[in-house]
């Protein structure tokens, strides 16, 4: 075999699949995982045997990226579980508008309109103040399986 | 009552006061409004002179808690203001207390007397070196006229229970806490046990033998029974005292002919000490037969209560059975000289008296199953283990001789036997019993075998042929268990981790029975093993073989354990008790260890054959097959050219041992005969390559293969030279660095199996072959890396799942390699991560959003730093340190003022703790970069173009610092790690310090604003050190007429709010602030006071200032005289002169503790 084998397999188009495959033993505390068809994050990884001579089985205990859910899912640690592309890009903040949405700005000069801003007050008015304290903020924004959302949130000076 | 303290207030003020006491503990008692009661009860216990009310409380409250509360502020409010307290006052309060309780004996509420008794017992601590001694006798005259039982049972009760909470109150270990320096304990200490304690013993002796009497005559009065059994305990606790004057009779052998030992330490474990309170006591304890006549009243009583099963488990029972196992461990010279006569007597005495608890085994076993009490057998236990660490192993054999037909082991073995029995066949259920009289019982074992080799006495035969019994019990229940528990489902990993430490704890006590009686249990473990083994291959395919699976399994587990020992992290050696076995063994061929351990091997090759692999090698049978044969390997392939003599010095000269000569050389060298050894090797590797390529998503078994089996063929030169010549080492090699198929175990494994494979590079003989076969390992995963990150698509890839996870198995890798770094491969190594730096930095860009990647650059470069950085020369240093400030740069620019947002609140912290092992991740970096300052290998002679590796470390700190916010600072490792960083840096390059700009200037310092008033006592201490050095530089600076940092400005609180001052004067402020007005740690007032001195010398004037002020604001002229007067010896006393030299300081740290307990407590009151 040569070292061919060790390039990255994905294409650049490859993108368009949502999510990879991946052995479950090799995922770890704090990595990605779908369980239930929502993208996760894993808080915790516990091994178990079925029976004292079966195979290894993963017990994940891991919180809905987007919606803060917890969901467990047990799997046999030889298979593969579908680990999902979670993107996070950083646009300058624009505007906000009163309906709730935001405006971004993306790199290639568009702009962006089509982000609520997050419900749960504090982070409302972290953003709103900071906003209209006229600092420059830039936002991340998390995007899986077809989902986005504001994830954080950066100071980078004065206008 | 006569110089009670206090002012006396009229009735209802005193009403008012106990209601709204009374009030708040109806609250407590409700689980209401925990603030306000906090500040009603706290209000009382630092009120000025409370004891009035106290008093008033204690004598007419009807509510018991509102007593026990009042009595806990008498003594809080008199250890703080002792000082103000006169003599008169002081024993009064005493009295008072005492009093109290005997007046009070027979109150109901026992914990509310319990108090009181205590609240005596420490202020009489306090007052004790203050009292003369004809004080004390008055109040101890009062005390043992109710011990003695002059005024009936409630008050001698009473007393015993005074008595017993005042030893307590003068042990170190329970002493409660007074604001007084060590010395003060210890003086009370070794007051109380050269002039009291034997007397206290007589009073409780004297107390018991009264009411013993009344106790067998009259049938079960309460009151006296619950007297007698507290003058037993006390009896007990006096034991327990941790005696120091004592022993002068240092003998010069640590055993006597006779074999009484003077060594022991062994009886930790259970929380016993030897006991040796020396000749003084041998009158009490020896001569007058008091043993004797304790074990009678215990064997009478037994008797008379024969028809009460419950009363085993009675205070008096309990606590008689407690004072006679203590008595077992008394030693040293408390016994007269006469080689052990006495004290072996003694031993028999008590041996014959708790026969009854332990004999018949059968019998005691079979009547705790029905429901008897199980106390005399473990108290027995404990006995038998005291016995057995104070004497010789003969000794302790012999001892049972004459009282029984056979030896102490045998009664040992039968009774493990039963505890054993008892234990396998009830697994499910909660028998306590039985795991505690086994773990006892095994530690017994331990003492008395680990004794055999230290003092060559043997054990007799009939012992030998009771421990191969009890081998053969042992194993049998455990494989019946075994087979039973085959088909349920393994445990947690978690629980598992727990329960193997146990487990092995105990399998390693029982290879020590085993390896007694090596001749039987050696060829008995092998029979069973062939057994099973070929069970297995006649039932192929027939029947299900999970049962035979999993006693193979517990065969494989015993007899590593028999066969080796686990000696972490020391080099192996064969046991010595195989090698002294089997004296007329001349063959390898016939010697047993060889046949068992070529048995189980041959057994683990098995596995590399596919059929019999899918047949039966489960995971779990491939666990111990690799964990075995890592134990086997590092034991038995001893180094051939080492003569035995080097290995054993002790031993080879014996006159017991020199008979089995030839069969410890057939021992020793069996393993390499007939090129089995690189046989064995090469099986091992192939049985790695299959463990890691087989059993896909097994990762304890991956594990386990990486880090045990692989790294014990690396870790010694004689094997892994032999390891890298063979076929197999190049194969996995070869997988390892061009194959897929490795990836796809768990990424920590392939960290540790880079660290093995790049560790063999040293053991390669020639240079040219050792660098090949790095760059054949290494080359392919930097070429990767390069590779890939100079794709030109990346940032359109490199988010995908897998490209994600390749990148963090390359860096694993990296880590891994760089982990392995030796003086021969330094240089290779360096140049691989001279390679991916520019890499490592994209990637850090990249991936700038992935928490996971970016922790682990940080931790290769962590790594990479820590290995090299000692090697480098100049030219290399500045490339790294470079580096280093590039990625700290590219790290903060990412993350500085970034703030996560997230709805659920554990992804958040999730994020915060991502945040934070990153920050430790930089920490750690910068410290591993101070090093090259400390230890430096290089051999560069160019000094002048090396970097300023403290410059350097600064700059970092600059970087790194505003990351770590005051929140990040909470969580513990952090905040050490953080301040350890920075005491160490301006402790040693205070200069740089004048040097930083004004923010990084100030953020260190409110940091260790915060670091004062931290929890953690390492971390105030290392902001005490970091200010004293701040304080000595700048006196140092100034003294020389420079300008130190006299312009650095920090705001600081001043009386009246905020101004700008010099950090000098603002830590002067702080220290002074700390000490004098919040809960100063009396074991901080070194450092304090190390601190304390040079910002005392910098701001002498603004000192002054200060102390003026503090006086003028104190109203109370008295307190006012005292204060004025302490202030003064702090700096006056003891001839303190204005410098910073040693002696000095060592004056100042006397004064300062000096004038912490003259002053503290008093400025404190609200």
């Amino acid at each position: 075999m040569s070292d061919e084998e060790h390039h990255f397999e994905s294409k650049a188009d490859a993108g368009a699949s949502k999510t990879y495959p991946q052995q479950a033993g090799t995922i770890r505390k704090n990595g990605y995982i779908v369980i239930k068809g929502r993208p996760c994050k894993v808080v915790e990884v516990s091994t178990s045997k079925t029976g004292k001579h079966g195979h290894a089985k993963c017990h994940f205990v891991a919180i809905d990226i987007f919606n803060g859910k917890k969901l467990e899912d047990i799997v046999p640690s030889s298979h593969n579980c579908d680990v999902p592309h979670v993107n996070r890009t950083e646009f300058q903040l624009i505007d906000i508008s009163e309906d709730g949405f935001v405006s971004l700005l993306t790199e290639n000069g568009q702009t962006k309109d089509d982000l609520r801003l997050p419900t749960d007050e504090n982070l409302l008015t972290q953003i709103k103040e900071g906003f209209a304290a006229g600092k420059d903020l830039v936002v991340t924004v998390m995007s899986a399986m077809g989902e986005e959302q504001l994830c954080a949130l950066k100071d980078i000076g004065p206008k | 009552m006569q110089g009670f303290p206090g002012v006396g207030s009229d009735l209802q003020t005193l009403q008012a006061s106990m209601h709204a006491i009374e009030h708040a503990c109806s609250l407590i008692q409700m689980h209401m409004n925990p603030a306000e009661v906090e500040r009603v009860i706290g209000s009382l216990r630092s009120s000025s002179m409370p004891y009035q009310t106290c008093r008033f409380i204690l004598e007419a409250s009807q509510m018991a808690s509102a007593r026990f509360q009042a009595a806990g502020a008498i003594g809080d409010a008199a250890i703080r203001e002792w000082a103000l307290l006169t003599e008169e006052n002081k024993r009064s309060l005493i009295l008072f207390c005492l009093n109290y309780v005997m007046e009070r004996s027979s109150a109901p509420e026992a914990y509310v007397q319990s108090k009181v008794s205590s609240v005596a017992a420490r202020l009489l601590k306090r007052a004790w070196l203050e009292f003369s001694d004809s004080e004390k006798v008055v109040i101890f005259n009062e005390v043992k006229q109710s011990i003695v039982g002059v005024h009936g049972c409630g008050p001698q009760y009473a007393g015993i229970h005074f008595v017993e909470l005042l030893v307590s109150e003068f042990s170190p270990s329970t002493s409660s806490a007074m604001g007084l320096p060590r010395e003060f304990h210890e003086q009370c200490q070794s007051s109380l046990e050269r002039n009291y304690l034997k007397e206290f013993y007589c009073w409780a002796q004297a107390a018991m033998l009264g009411l013993a009497d009344k106790i067998m005559s009259s049938s079960g009065n309460v009151s006296e029974e619950r007297a007698c059994a507290g003058a037993i305990r006390l009896m007990f606790q006096i034991l327990n005292w941790n005696f120091t004057i004592s022993d002068k009779s240092n003998t010069k052998s640590n055993v006597l002919p006779s074999g009484i030992r003077h060594d022991t330490v062994v009886l930790k474990k259970f929380d016993r000490t030897l006991i040796k309170p020396g000749s003084a006591w041998r009158d009490t304890l020896i001569s007058c037969g008091h043993t004797n006549w304790l074990l009678n009243f215990y064997g009478a009583l037994r008797e008379k209560y024969s028809y009460d099963t419950l009363w085993n488990d009675s205070p008096l029972a309990y606590s008689t059975r407690q004072l006679i196992v203590q008595l077992c461990s008394l030693a040293g010279a408390v016994f007269p000289s006469d080689n052990g006569e006495t004290q072996i007597k003694h031993l028999l005495q008590i041996l014959s008296a708790i026969l009854p608890w332990v004999e018949p085994p059968d019998v005691i076993a079979a009547s705790i199953r029905s429901g008897g009490s199980e106390s005399e057998l473990v108290d027995g236990c404990h006995a038998l283990l005291s016995m057995a660490s104070l004497t010789t192993t003969a000794l302790f054999d012999n001892l049972l001789k004459s009282l029984r037909p056979y030896c102490t082991v045998h009664l040992l073995a039968a009774l493990t036997c039963e505890v054993v029995k008892a234990l396998m066949n009830n697994q499910r259920e909660e028998e306590t019993w039985a795991e505690e009289s086994l773990d006892i019982l095994l530690e017994t074992w331990n003492v008395i075998l680990e004794g055999i080799y230290t003092d060559r006495s043997s054990i007799s035969k009939d012992g030998v042929y009771a421990a191969s019994n009890l081998f053969n019990v042992i194993v049998e229940s455990h494989l019946k268990a075994a087979a039973d528990s085959a088909f349920e489902d393994a445990d947690n990993s978690e629980y598992f981790h727990a329960s193997i430490s146990k487990r092995d704890e105990r399998l390693a006590s029982y290879a020590l029975v085993a390896r007694v009686a090596a001749e039987s249990t050696v060829p008995f473990l092998a029979r069973l093993f062939q057994e099973r083994f070929s069970a297995l291959s006649q039932g192929l395919g027939k029947s299900d073989p999970t049962r035979t699976l999993e006693e193979l399994y517990w065969l494989l587990l015993i007899t590593g354990h028999v066969l080796t020992d686990s000696g972490e992290g020391e080099t192996l050696l064969i046991p010595e008790a195989l090698q002294m076995a089997f004296p007329d063994v001349v063959e390898a061929a016939q010697h047993p260890v060889a046949m068992l351990s070529w048995s189980v091997i041959d057994f683990s090759r098995q596995c590399l054959d596919p059929a019999m692999r899918s047949a039966y090698f489960s995971p779990r049978l491939m666990e111990a097959v690799v964990w075995f044969l890592a134990r086997w390997v590092a034991t038995y392939l001893v180094p051939l050219d080492t003569g035995m003599g080097n290995i054993k010095p002790t031993i080879s000269e014996g006159v017991v041992t020199n008979g089995s000569q030839p069969s410890r050389k057939v021992l020793q060298s069996f393993g390499w005969e007939n090129n089995q050894g690189n046989i064995i090797l090469d099986s091992a590797i192939r049985i790695s390559l299959v463990a890691l390529t087989v059993y896909p998503g097994e990762n304890e078994l991956q594990a386990l293969t990486c880090q045990k089996l692989l790294s014990v063929l690396v870790r010694r030169k004689h094997i892994c030279t032999r390891v890298v010549q063979l076929e197999s080492w190049r194969e996995i090699a070869r997988a390892f660095a061009n194959e897929n198929i490795l990836f796809s175990i768990s990424a920590r494994s392939q960290r540790s199996l880079a660290e093995t494979l790049i560790c063999a590079a040293s053991c390669l003989k020639d240079s040219e072959t050792s660098l090949q076969y790095l760059k054949d390992v290494i080359g392919p995963m930097t070429a990767c890396l390069i590779e890939n990150t100079s794709r030109t698509d990346l940032k359109s890839v490199a988010q995908q799942a897998d490209a994600i996870y390749m990148v963090s198995c390359l860096l694993e890798r990296l880590r891994g390699a760089v982990r392995a770094t030796q003086p021969r491969t330094q240089k290779t190594i360096f140049e691989m991560g001279y390679a991916v730096m520019n890499p490592l930095l994209s990637l850090l860009e990249i991936y700038k959003n992935q928490s996971g990647v970016v922790y682990l650059v940080l931790k290769f470069v962590v790594d990479f730093v820590d290995a090299q950085v000692v090697f480098l020369g100049a030219k290399e240093t500045s490339i790294l340190v470079n580096f280093c400030m590039q990625l700290l740069q590219v790290y903060s620019s990412h993350n500085i003022g970034k703030i996560s947002i997230s709805l659920s609140s554990s992804l958040l912290s999730e994020s915060q703790s991502e945040k934070y092992k990153d920050l430790r991740a930089l920490l750690q970096l910068l410290r591993n970069m101070c090093s090259k300052d400390l230890v430096d290998f290089s051999t560069d002679a160019e000094q002048e173009d090396r970097p300023d590796i403290a410059q350097v470390v600064y700059v970092g700190l600059h970087i790194v610092t505003p990351l770590i916010s005051l929140d990040l600072l909470k969580y513990p490792k952090l905040s050490r790690d953080y301040f350890a960083l920075v005491s160490h840096m301006l402790e040693v390059y205070p200069e740089k310090v004048a040097q930083l700009n004004t923010d990084a200037f100030t953020h260190i310092t409110s940091t260790l604003d915060l670091g004062l008033r931290h929890q953690d006592i390492d971390v105030v201490e290392n902001c005490l050190a970091a200010i004293n050095s701040l304080a000595s530089y700048h006196f140092k600076e100034r003294s020389l007429g420079k300008e130190g940092l006299s312009l650095r400005i920090v705001e600081t609180q001043g009386s009246n709010g905020l101004l700008q001052a010099s950090v000098t004067d603002h830590f002067l402020r702080l220290l002074l602030q700390l000490l004098l007005f919040e809960d100063f740690r009396t074991e901080l007032a070194g450092s304090a006071a190390d601190a304390f001195l040079p910002l005392i010398l910098c701001e002498q004037e603004l000192y002054q200032r200060l102390i003026q002020e503090l006086l003028e604001g104190q109203s109370n002229p008295a307190l006012k005289s005292r204060l004025a007067s302490a202030f003064n010896s702090l700096t006056n006393s003891n001839h303190l002169s204005i410098s910073l030299d040693r002696p000095n300081r060592q004056k100042f740290r006397k004064n300062l503790h000096h004038f912490l307990t003259e002053i503290s407590g008093f400025v404190k009151i609200k």
